[in-house]
């Protein structure tokens, strides 16, 4: 089954640019917000299993203690889940563009709920954003359900189990750049088998129009 | 004018917030809902000449808010406020009665804009 449902390079490289397109409107949005933006990097787009994501999540909770994670479900044509995933220098630093003026003197003190509902806001703007292109861009239809988020400190303090109904994950790292400062986030979607067939298919239609 | 502001989250309030004193004044009155039923008890009580509408929002989504003050008041002048730009997602709200959409995040341009276009200002 697992094999059946792995993407071929073609399909891969097809989703990538796919995945580029529907990263780009997201990336317009969030430019738009915060008009001082001086670069948004290209987006790099890997699909893996659901043991190398694991693996993934894992060393990368290892390297940076404190993650914020939101996490939406999306239904329709595509089932599953996505996650944002962002550190805390990078949640600290994105609050503080959102939550204080240029001369506000208070920077360093930021309220969690503050932060959180920034965090929240601006990963609903880049998923549903995203998805909702890339379903344009492959005939098909989704909802949303509203965001959650969490604070994981350890690898301990994510709970796996609930993605173990996931085979598939694409996992699309952004890097954005400020003038004066970086914030590193992931997009990560996690998708049902049926869901990942689908898409299979829509990614033939498309090479096979070219 | 009173303007009905739905949205569970408070960054996406106050930037539509900021848009609409940006163009009218801060004269007006601006009523906040963080979520689909909130906006319908508001809109029974307060009964706004515009609401702005998020969609994907918890209790209530906007597609039902909307539906359901539509239901109540056949002239709602319902606004949707979006980061789900899907053709359907559209079609969806406007069946339901919103009659303009505008794609997140907003800012003073295009609420102008739109505004404009449905003769609201």
């Amino acid at each position: 089954m697992m094999n059946n449902l792995s993407l071929n390079e073609d399909e891969k490289d097809c989703l990538q640019e796919l995945m580029n397109i529907s990263y780009g409107s997201a990336t317009a949005a969030i430019a738009e917000i915060i008009e001082k933006f001086a670069t948004l990097n290209i987006p790099k787009i890997q699909a893996v299993t659901l043991d190398e994501f694991k693996d993934y999540f894992k060393n990368k909770l290892e390297h940076s203690h404190t993650h914020y994670v939101t996490n939406q479900l999306i239904n329709g044509t595509l089932n599953g889940e996505t996650m944002f995933i962002i550190d805390e220098e990078s949640t600290h630093n994105l609050g503080k563009e959102f939550l204080f003026e240029e001369d506000d003197s208070n920077k360093n003190e930021i309220c969690e709920d503050d932060l959180k509902d920034v965090i929240l806001e601006i990963s609903n703007i880049i998923t549903s954003t995203t998805l909702s292109k890339f379903a344009e861009l492959i005939d098909a239809s989704i909802t949303f359900s509203p965001p959650c988020i969490k604070v994981l400190h350890s690898i301990e303090e994510f709970n796996d189990s609930y993605i173990d109904e996931y085979n598939h994950i694409i996992i699309i790292s952004t890097d954005i750049k400020f003038v004066d400062q970086n914030i590193k986030g992931e997009l990560l979607i996690l998708s049902k088998d049926e869901s990942i067939v689908y898409m299979k298919e829509a990614l033939n239609r498309v090479l096979d129009e070219l | 004018m009173k303007y009905l502001i739905t949205d569970d989250s408070r960054m996406a309030r106050k930037m539509m917030i900021k848009s609409i004193i940006e163009i009218i004044g801060d004269t007006d009155e601006i009523i906040e809902a963080t979520n689909g039923e909130e906006a319908l008890k508001m809109y029974k009580e307060y009964k706004p000449n515009i609401c702005f509408m998020d969609l994907t929002m918890p209790v209530m989504d906007g597609f039902t808010a909307t539906s359901k003050i539509c239901e109540h008041d056949k002239d709602a002048k319902i606004i949707i406020v979006s980061a789900d730009i899907q053709d359907g997602s559209m079609k969806k709200a406007s069946d339901n009665g919103a009659i303009g959409f505008i794609k997140k995040p907003i800012n003073s341009e295009n609420l102008k804009t739109m505004l404009e276009k449905l003769n609201l200002i």
